[in-house]
């Protein structure tokens, strides 16, 4: 009630209802996959939460500082307080190392999910027009989510960190010409500088963080104002969107994977260490440890920088240092590629028109042989980045395994790519569902030009629903004095209701036009019966509601019996 | 000796002890086990050696090790001379288990010593007969945590990395991890220097630092180091890494999977 008279006071004054009830009302599709950028936002939601904590007890700087706690080894020695802040944080301060080892985790899911949300993007064509734009914004943010994830792990100035940090450092001095400027003006001096962590902290804590909110702010809306994508489908076309209402059954569905999220991070933050720092111990330019490694999403970075062979030569007087190849070409080259692949697409393909429906992976066999092999190749990158480790585990000398990496690393993603192009083409032309179906006639035909007529689908079918098929049609109705309307496919036994209710029967109509061109649209007299509950949600309901009722019976009768027991000492003890 | 040692050790006595040692008595403590008089003969510092230890060494000497190492310790084309090793290599090699071995490897692996600790010691004593001197097995007392630390980070991190948990090094080489030696063990290993590992002598290292080193090490196997869980074997990004991708996102992605299918109904 008090809701109520509180949301009717902010409408009195804002007018909110109209631009709410069309919010709420707006639809989703419902496939799985849509969700995986939603993870990547609920752990930057963790992020923030955990990370605000983790600043009240964190002190950037590289001042000394005498540590005094209670984990003895380094009790009484002097460190950057920096360092010595984190160790307090993790030892001292009630829930502190918790919340840090939360933080760090949903920093790797964080960019985890990030990835894996592009490659579904990317594997299904939902980047081209009309969404190149957030495409640019989601790929920016790929790089902002790295550049944050690599000075959160370097701000601690622990051992392995520091490490990493020099490595960066060297890796930008190594671009010629202008790589030492570079660092003086990134670091106000020679490497282990004194404005290096508070510059890192800020970047951190406001720099970044506000970049990306503000960009994911944009994400959503861009979203919003496109609608979402979908998969093609019965009742689908280019010019709806079929799913679920924001409110309440998506947003429903979209708490549960946030409570699912933070349950996951706090649960491994609570039983699995991660970046044990006080292990590790402080930063000192002369010391090393080994095995080393950063954090999963910049290892391909260390491993390329592994596998490179040690090349230098000079152009016109300027030594051109082996780091820069591996360091800044590949990711420049990275980041530009995938800023560029729309377009570069939009080219090669010369399909220029809007796409609201995805594509299957195997709908682009190039597509997803580049993607497939473009994917490998930052995988074994990834594995060089690890190289010591597995070298330890299974006892093989390191050199072998570098050297036979060097080899995967450029056979292994021709070798993927070429397969999932070719499997992607089995099975678009064959009419195997699934890769598990495909037999040995579909891959035959995989390997046929092109050119030849395939026996399965046109190539490029226009992705238009086919009008009039038999038994498809719109069906309108009064609903009191709004009217509504809803597709109804009889075949399929598939009836999709409108999000909203129109003002007018014309309103209804021109909506259902729009949303379904060229489907026979029918006046029909009352709402559709709604379909009827399964039986075993029947039988559950009733149950529950059964077995409340049986709860709460017990609940009083035992509540009565207490009072009545206590009743007399209550008597006694107050004489 | 290596038992004896293992039983007198237990952490929380030997930090108070090594606070009191600093604290009180430094100099003591600096002094007392700084050099294992020599007058104790090439033998072990344990006085509990019997008698016939000798004609038992010899005879264990013969059956499991002069084969490689030759009868006088004068060494063959399968191993090494052992004249001259010092009882520090021998029981080292003989209480981890790193010798004998079954067939030549470069280097061999920790594991159940093959010998018990009586035996252990009559071998030591009789390689030690072949003469040449060597490195005596080091007397440990329990030392400084923090100066171990420091010690720690600037002399073994580089290889056995900061954890203790060992890496690799050239040549199919490791730095084994530190997690099962001994303080006595860690002391031969820092004086002898087996494998790739450098000589420590104790011009670099003093006795002192030798027992805080191996006090900082006796602290690294204490799980009390691993707050906050699981400790993934302290092997750092890559093993977290793998439990991020294939646990966690395996995880969630199930779950937006499991979420995503229940909408259709």
């Amino acid at each position: 009630m008090i809701l109520d008279r509180l949301a009717r006071a902010f409408d009195d004054r804002l007018r909110l209802s109209p631009v709410v009830r069309k919010a709420l009302a707006k639809v989703f599709p419902d496939h799985w996959s849509f969700m995986l950028g939603e993870i990547a936002l609920y752990s930057f939601v963790a992020l923030v939460l955990t990370g605000v904590y983790l600043t009240f007890f964190f002190d950037p700087s590289s001042a000394d500082r005498v540590y005094q706690g209670s984990y003895a080894p380094l009790d009484g020695s002097t460190t950057s307080a920096a360092y010595a802040s984190t160790v307090r944080l993790s030892w001292d301060v009630r829930g502190g190392l918790m919340i840090r080892q939360t933080h760090h985790w949903a920093a790797l899911i964080f960019v985890a999910a990030i990835v894996v949300h592009l490659t579904r993007i990317f594997f299904t064509g939902a980047f081209r027009r009309p969404r190149e734009l957030n495409w640019l914004v989601g790929v920016t943010m790929l790089v902002l989510a790295l550049a944050n994830g690599f000075t959160g792990y370097s701000m601690p100035d622990d051992l392995v960190s520091g490490m990493g940090l020099r490595i960066l450092v060297s890796v930008t001095e190594s671009v010629p010409l202008v790589g030492s400027w570079l660092v003086f003006l990134a670091l106000g001096g020679e490497f282990p500088s004194d404005e290096m962590i508070p510059r890192l902290f800020i970047t951190h804590v406001l720099l970044v963080p506000a970049l990306l909110v503000a960009l994911i702010s944009a994400h959503l809306a861009m979203i919003v104002r496109q609608k979402h994508s979908q998969f093609p489908g019965l009742g689908r076309t280019e010019h709806n969107v079929v799913g679920s209402r924001l409110y309440p059954s998506y947003t429903l569905r979209s708490l549960a994977l946030f409570a699912w999220v933070l349950a996951v991070l706090f649960a491994l933050g609570g039983l699995v260490q991660i970046n044990p720092v006080w292990i590790y111990g402080p930063f000192v330019p002369a010391g090393a440890t080994a095995p080393a490694q950063p954090d999963w999403y910049i290892g391909w970075g260390d491993g390329a920088l592994r596998l490179f062979p040690p090349w230098e030569f000079r152009i016109a007087g300027h030594l051109v240092p082996a780091p820069f190849f591996p360091g800044v070409v590949l990711g420049g080259v990275t980041f530009l590629a995938l800023y560029a692949w729309p377009f570069v697409e939009r080219w090669c393909t010369g399909d220029r028109r809007s796409h609201h429906l995805l594509d299957r992976p195997r709908d682009h066999p190039v597509r997803l042989g580049i993607g497939v092999g473009v994917l490998t190749f930052f995988a074994i990158l990834i594995v060089a980045g690890g190289d010591d480790v597995i070298a330890r585990e299974l006892r093989i000398p390191i050199y072998d395994l570098l050297n036979t990496l060097r080899v995967l690393v450029l056979v292994l993603p021709l070798v993927t790519g070429t397969l999932a192009f070719l499997l992607a083409r089995a099975l678009r032309r064959g009419d195997a569902a699934r890769l598990g179906e495909l037999t040995r006639a579909d891959l035959r035909a995989a390997r046929r030009q092109p050119g030849e007529p395939a026996p399965g689908r046109a190539v490029d079918e226009p992705e238009l629903p086919a009008p009039h098929r038999p038994g498809e049609r719109i069906e309108l109705w009064p609903d009191g004095d709004r009217w509504r309307w809803r597709y109804h496919d009889e075949r399929a036994d598939l009836a999709i209701l409108s999000n909203r209710e129109a003002y007018t029967e014309q309103e209804a109509v021109d909506a259902a036009r729009l949303a379904y061109p060229g489907v026979d649209r029918l006046v029909v007299p009352g709402p559709p019966p709604p379909a009827p509950p399964g039986r075993v949600r029947t039988a559950v309901r009733r149950w529950g509601n059964a077995a409340m009722g049986v709860a709460l019976l017990v609940t009083a009768l035992r509540q009565r019996r207490r009072r009545k027991d206590a009743g007399p000492e209550d008597r006694s003890s107050s004489q | 000796m290596s038992e004896r040692c293992e039983r007198r050790w237990h952490p929380g006595r030997a930090c108070a002890f090594g606070a009191v040692l600093a604290l009180a008595a430094g100099p003591a403590a600096l002094a007392a086990p700084a050099t294992p008089s020599p007058s104790a003969g090439v033998g072990t510092p344990t006085t509990g050696a019997p008698a016939p230890a000798g004609t038992h060494g010899e005879e264990l000497y013969r059956q499991s090790c002069a084969s490689c190492h030759g009868q006088q310790g004068q060494g063959t084309q399968r191993g090494p001379s052992l004249i001259g090793v010092g009882p520090a290599s021998v029981d080292f090699q003989l209480s981890t288990g790193r010798m004998p071995i079954a067939d030549e490897k470069p280097q061999s692996r920790r594991t159940q010593p093959l010998f018990s600790a009586d035996e252990i010691a009559a071998l030591v004593d009789h390689v030690a007969s072949f003469g040449g001197g060597g490195p005596q097995i080091p007397q440990v007392a329990p030392g400084n945590l923090q100066a171990g630390r420091e010690l720690f980070a600037t002399n073994c991190a580089p290889c056995h990395g900061t954890t203790g948990a060992g890496a690799s090094l050239t040549n199919g080489w490791t730095a084994p991890p530190l997690y099962d030696a001994t303080p006595v063990q860690v002391a031969e290993a820092i004086r002898v220097g087996p494998g790739l590992m450098p000589v420590f002598p104790s011009q670099v290292l003093t006795d002192q630092q030798v027992d805080d080193l191996a006090t900082y090490v006796r602290r690294l196997r204490d799980e009390r180091l691993d707050r906050g869980g699981g400790s993934l074997g302290r092997l750092g990004p890559v093993p977290e890494g793998l439990v991020a991708w294939i646990v966690t996102l395996g995880l969630l992605v199930t779950a937006a999977r499991w979420l995503g299918r229940r909408a259709g109904q």
